[in-house]
């Protein structure tokens, strides 16, 4: 429009008068030199601006690449929205989203014990919790594992354990930090305790299929407790890491599970571990731990020496166990994928020092018990190819020294140390299911009467799977 | 005359005024990670790097020096994913560093920001390790070391801010080499166009969709499945129909079945680096895709 009427304000202007015609030529020039003279400028002041721009190349470069990334970033997104149903953006779907990471594991064993296997070890008790397999088929315990980011400050995780005979144990369930910083972390709620190596190691990523006699005898296979656990990993390049924790005392290996009712904690951890590679191919952590518990003003029902005399004992004191472990791993060029090797050991030594009521529903006599008894395992496993693994244990426990005083007459503990040896070999199709056979010569029961030891040939076919997320292991 | 105290007060300078100038201490997941923090930041950076090309970066375990490291970090850089998935998250709980959680700038998953393929359209574990958010193995694709390129120098100019005008220069720089580089690489792997390979695990995709390669089938029968000698077999026939003329495998893979199958096809068997260091001539991003590029090349002749 505006444009018709500048060509017929031009078109009028040419068909006007000669005479006018001149005058409005010299106008025009003037104008036009007006308008050169003022393009002149602005480009001038353009050509500034190019200069400047010019000097600020690096700094607009990294915002190009910036813009490129969040380009990048929005084509992810577009490319996201894209696909078809599963992704499409639902409401469910963005409810979804923010679900915690799940994963179940099924395990499963075929057991087959020359003996009954649920005797105990010869004066040593298993407390309560230890996973043993029973004879014939049977499933372990069915693990159900949940774990997600509650804010910017905590994470937390719930390990539920479905246990063969239709019970739900809750195993783990607990909130840790994630903000503290300064290499402080701290988890409260139900946990295993971070104690030795294998301690806090779930039963489905045992090497073999149950846990060793000292772990079996000392701390009921996986010790855990309801309380607070503080970890610190000092600022070094080799791993320096100190753990100390306070708890109810739920659990008093020796005894089982224990019903407190008590304020103050009754239990306490601490660990140290350290651990580092060795070149490319080899990486190591030792450790050492420290629990101490005591049993409450009512004293602790004692499985301890039960066996031997069927009567109902009982326990008032502190109990202390202290021990060593040490892992040490490798693989070609630090790639396990093809050949691998793993050695781990643990030494435990366990301090009782209390009062011993023998026979409490008979004769009810107290004494003093000073109790000094130690065990230890040690275990290889080598990948010799893909999918396959070997592995080989020996673990034994030793009586070491029981003072019980005046009980002693009514009863005294064997001077025998039990033990046993373990093969195994697995078949690992991928990262997520495990199917094991396992030997084991067992030495651990004693007859009493002529003090000849028990032998027992142990078999069992094990599988492991693992469903759902992609869980991520400990060293 | 110099006293224990002052030894002592001038020890304690040195340390404090080496604490101060302390670089910036990056955690690296992989190689390729490590040069590109070194391309941008140099001497401002002391770089940790926690694989090798000689491992597989899926099966890492969380090793006790990678916590001690991840303790430390300012910035940790890893591929994301769900490459790492079986030992970063353990590291990174472990590590107490509140620096290196999820949403922090100091933790940066690269593929999370590029463009990725083989996103599969949908995902069950009977299909092997498929990872939901598509080919991790991103550091064969020029584009998408670019854009981390940018992204990496956000990330460090937001923890240190200090040095944003050499983090400028450096992208500004490294872009530019990188920019005449893949020019530079498409027009040398131009032969290379249309050649059909077979890859022992999908670790090449994103070189071969940059060169226009054509990738027939992998050594893997499923990714993350060891070759089976049945699914070999079923290569061998397949070249009837449809000829390969490459056996790829990446430097921390076993040359067993590559050099089975290339005996089997008369085509030949080629290593190449999986990420810097792989080879001896892959000694940083350049050079490593000259070097997988040169390897094709004369492996073809």
């Amino acid at each position: 429009m505006r444009h018709t009427l500048i060509a017929a304000a031009v078109a009028l202007a040419w068909v006007g008068p000669a005479m006018a015609q001149n005058a409005e030529l010299d106008q025009i020039r003037r104008d036009i030199e007006d308008l050169r003279g003022s393009y002149e400028a602005r480009i001038k002041a353009l050509e500034d601006k190019l200069k400047d721009a010019e000097a600020s190349a690096a700094k607009a470069q990294v915002s190009a690449a910036q813009a490129e990334a969040s380009a990048a970033k929005a084509e992810t997104a577009a490319s996201r929205t894209d696909t078809p149903a599963p992704q499409a953006a639902a409401p469910t779907a963005s409810q979804s989203a923010f679900n915690p990471a799940i994963s179940l594991i099924l395990n499963g064993t075929w057991g087959r014990f020359g003996n009954d296997p649920t005797t105990r070890i010869t004066g040593f008790a298993p407390s309560g919790g230890e996973v043993s397999p029973g004879r014939g088929a049977s499933i372990g315990e069915s693990e159900l594992f949940l774990s997600s980011s509650i804010d910017p400050y905590f994470r937390g995780s719930l390990l539920v354990a479905l246990t063969p005979d239709n019970a739900v144990s809750v195993e783990e369930a607990y909130a840790e930090t994630t903000a503290l910083g300064q290499g402080f972390t701290i988890k409260a709620g139900r946990f295993f305790s971070g104690l030795g190596y294998l301690n806090a190691v779930h039963a489905h990523a045992w090497d073999f299929v149950d846990a060793s006699l000292v772990q079996r005898a000392f701390l009921g296979a996986n010790y855990g407790d309801d309380g607070v656990q503080v970890r610190w990993v000092a600022p070094l390049p080799v791993l320096l890491q100190f753990g100390a924790e306070v708890g109810r005392g739920r659990e008093f290996p020796g005894a089982g599970g224990v019903v407190r009712n008590q304020n103050g904690p009754e239990s306490r951890a601490f660990f140290v571990k350290l651990g580092g590679d060795i070149g490319p191919s080899s990486s190591y952590q030792v450790g050492a731990s420290h629990l101490q518990q005591r049993s409450g003003q009512n004293g602790v029902a004692f499985l301890d020496y039960d066996d031997l005399s069927g009567v109902n004992n009982r326990f008032s004191g502190r109990q202390r166990i202290n021990g060593v472990d040490m892992v040490y791993k490798w693989a070609p060029d630090g790639n396990p994928t093809y050949r691998n090797f793993k050695f781990a050991a643990e030494w435990y030594q366990r301090q009782y020092d209390g009062d011993f009521t023998f026979d409490t529903a008979g004769l009810a006599a107290t004494d003093a018990l000073a109790a000094r008894q130690s065990g230890w395992y040690a275990q290889a496993i080598y990948q010799f190819m893909p999918y396959w693994r070997v592995g080989g244990r020996y673990d034994q426990l030793s009586h070491g020294t029981v003072a019980l005083n005046a009980n002693a007459a009514r009863l005294a503990p064997p001077a025998f140390n039990p033990k046993r040896y373990s093969l195994m070999v697995d078949w690992n199709p991928s990262e997520f299911s495990r199917i094991r056979l396992q030997y084991s010569r067992d030495l651990t029961r004693q007859n009493i009467a002529t003090g000849e030891t028990i032998g027992d040939n142990q078999l069992f076919l094990q599988y492991i799977f693992s469903l759902g997320a992609h869980g991520a292991h400990q060293f | 005359m110099k006293t224990p105290i002052d030894v002592l007060m001038a020890t304690l300078l040195v340390f404090v005024t080496t604490l101060a100038h302390a670089a910036l201490d990056v955690f690296t997941c992989s190689p390729e990670w490590g040069s590109l923090v070194t391309e941008l930041a140099g001497p401002r950076a002391s770089i940790f790097v926690a694989t090798t090309a000689l491992q597989d970066v899926h099966r890492i375990q969380a090793r006790p020096s990678l916590i001690a490291h991840a303790r430390t970090a300012d910035l940790v850089v890893c591929t994301g994913a769900d490459l790492e998935v079986g030992w970063m998250p353990m590291v990174r709980n472990q590590a107490g560093n509140e620096r290196i959680q999820a949403g922090k700038p100091g933790f940066l998953e690269v593929a999370s920001i590029v463009p990725r393929i083989e996103v599969p359209a949908s995902v069950d574990r009977a299909l092997g390790d498929v990872h939901p958010m598509g080919n991790p193995h991103i550091q064969f694709g020029p584009k998408q070391i670019r854009l981390a390129a940018g992204e990496l120098a956000r990330r460090l100019i937001r923890i240190d801010p200090a040095g944003e005008v050499e983090y400028q220069t450096r992208l500004a720089d490294f872009t530019r080499r990188w920019d005449a580089a893949t020019q530079r690489w498409a027009r040398e792997g131009a032969p290379l166009q249309g050649v059909a390979v077979i890859q022992h695990h999908k670790n090449f995709s994103y070189l071969f969709e940059f060169l226009g390669l054509r990738q027939v089938n992998s050594l893997e029968p499923k990714p993350g499945v060891e070759p089976t000698s049945a699914h070999l077999r079923e290569l061998v026939e397949n070249q009837k129909s449809d000829p390969v003329r490459l056996i790829i495998r990446a430097s921390y893979q076993s040359p067993d079945a590559s050099e089975w199958l290339a005996q089997h096809l008369s085509v030949p068997a080629l290593m190449l680096p999986a990420t810097v260091g792989g080879s001896e001539g892959a000694t940083n991003l350049f050079t490593l895709f000259d070097d997988c590029i040169h390897r094709m090349l004369s492996a073809l002749k």
